[in-house]
């Protein structure tokens, strides 16, 4: 993927992919058991039993399990990205459910139990451009992407570095992270408009915030093909977020562990 | 990157097509071992089996310890493919065993014979996988926590 000439404007269009010598494809699957926790009122974790991972590498576009990109630079220093993706905070409003309450979630008692849900959210297109670049210290991700589906019309900056270590049949890797959440994007996932609003739900309106994540992801190979995987992932949510009334923990814990094959 | 829905219902359908019905502890040895082992009732075995490079650690420097048996007494070499010179050789022997230090950075076999010019009575690889790619993009973090492969 490194060409052999050096680029130093990083964003330059002259520098080009290498010829991929590897197969494009990326196939794999895994099966086990893990659980991704859902920081959402009245709402259930996610379970986790198998994973696909499906991508395709060309020269320059490439499908990375949902993620569309277009490669428009790659060097020694970095490669650069245009990708469209979907907005992940919506997975969480996939599990919730209704239920009566009679204690609103800012902790007031109500004097007639009412009905409540998670107001409903819809994914978010969204498109922007990432940078890679990796060397003995680690890798580095940089993404910055912007609704284009007209949802929540906000932008989300994330940062990720991560660096990996090998042992005769083993690989660890930690990585920690950080997201730059909108104020509009917050607002349309974690805010309750007034016409969600009730006696349990007041309105809120959050405003940008900061994600923290940690990651460790472990393999044990047993063979080219076949490896012993755990990963698990903390991320706390921004204090905008966290502080919604639709939200009860600030937490988002996951794991899993299980035995994956790469074709 | 939506863990239990989309992408779980998507190889529940597909799971029957994707796994081969193989023993992961077999799957990638030549089925001609089986066959001329038999034959010749000799036998190779090698320690580590795998060994796991990436881009900062290229090369695998280890110790590989390597055992033969058979089953009648005779002269035997244990040879690799990465040089033409048998390793060391054994006369009127029925076991035997060697420690070979070397860095290697590609799949190899270490292989038995009874001697100069014979055919492999028995042969084994060593996998050396590499862990990650020249192509940046195929590290990319994805934002389900599941990404594992």
């Amino acid at each position: 993927m490194k060409s052999s000439s050096f680029c130093l404007l990083l964003l330059s269009i002259a520098c080009v992919p290498a010829a991929a010598a590897e197969s494009p494809w990326r196939l794999g699957i895994a099966a086990g058991y893990g659980e991704r926790s859902n920081p959402l009122v009245l709402s259930d974790d996610i379970p986790i039993a198998i994973d696909i991972d499906v991508a395709w590498f060309g020269k320059r576009f490439f499908f990375d399990n949902g993620d569309l990109g277009y490669t428009f630079t790659d060097n020694e220093l970095v490669t650069g990205s245009l990708v469209a993706r979907f907005n992940s905070d919506r997975v969480f409003f996939g599990r919730t459910e209704t239920r009566l309450v009679n204690v609103g979630f800012t902790g007031d008692v109500l004097q007639d139990a009412v009905q409540v849900r998670v107001p409903d959210r819809d994914y978010a297109v969204e498109a922007g451009f990432e940078l890679l670049s990796d060397g003995p210290w680690g890798y580095l991700q940089f993404t910055a992407h912007h609704d284009v589906s007209g949802k929540h019309d906000g932008y989300e900056l994330d940062l990720n570095y991560g660096v990996g270590w090998r042992g005769r049949r083993w690989y660890i890797e930690p990585s920690v992270g950080l997201s730059y959440k909108s104020a509009a994007l917050n607002d349309y996932y974690w805010g309750v408009r007034l016409e969600e609003s009730g006696a349990a739900l007041p309105v809120y309106q959050p405003g940008a915030g900061l994600n923290v994540r940690g990651r460790l992801a472990l393999s044990y190979f047993l063979s080219r093909h076949w490896a012993f995987s755990l990963a698990a992932e903390y991320e706390r949510l921004n204090d905008e977020a966290a502080d919604s009334p639709i939200v009860e923990d600030s937490r988002v814990l996951g794991y899993f562990a299980g035995i994956r094959y790469r074709f | 990157m939506y863990p239990f829905t989309v992408r779980t219902s998507a190889t529940l359908l597909l799971l029957p097509f994707l796994l081969p019905l193989t023993d992961p502890a077999t799957a990638d040895e030549p089925e001609t071992v089986e066959i001329t082992n038999i034959a010749n009732m000799a036998e190779i075995t090698v320690r580590p089996l795998l060994c796991i490079v990436d881009q900062r650690t290229p090369v695998c420097e280890m110790v590989f310890h390597v055992n033969w048996r058979s089953e009648e007494r005779g002269y035997y070499c244990v040879l690799s493919n990465l040089e033409e010179a048998p390793l060391r050789c054994w006369s009127e022997q029925r076991t035997g065993q060697l420690r070979d230090q070397r860095s290697v950075a590609e799949d190899f076999s270490y292989m038995i014979n009874e001697g100069d010019g014979e055919p492999p009575l028995d042969s084994v690889t060593v996998e050396v996988v590499r862990m990650d790619s020249d192509d940046r993009r195929r590290r990319r973090r994805t934002r389900h926590v599941w990404d594992l492969l």
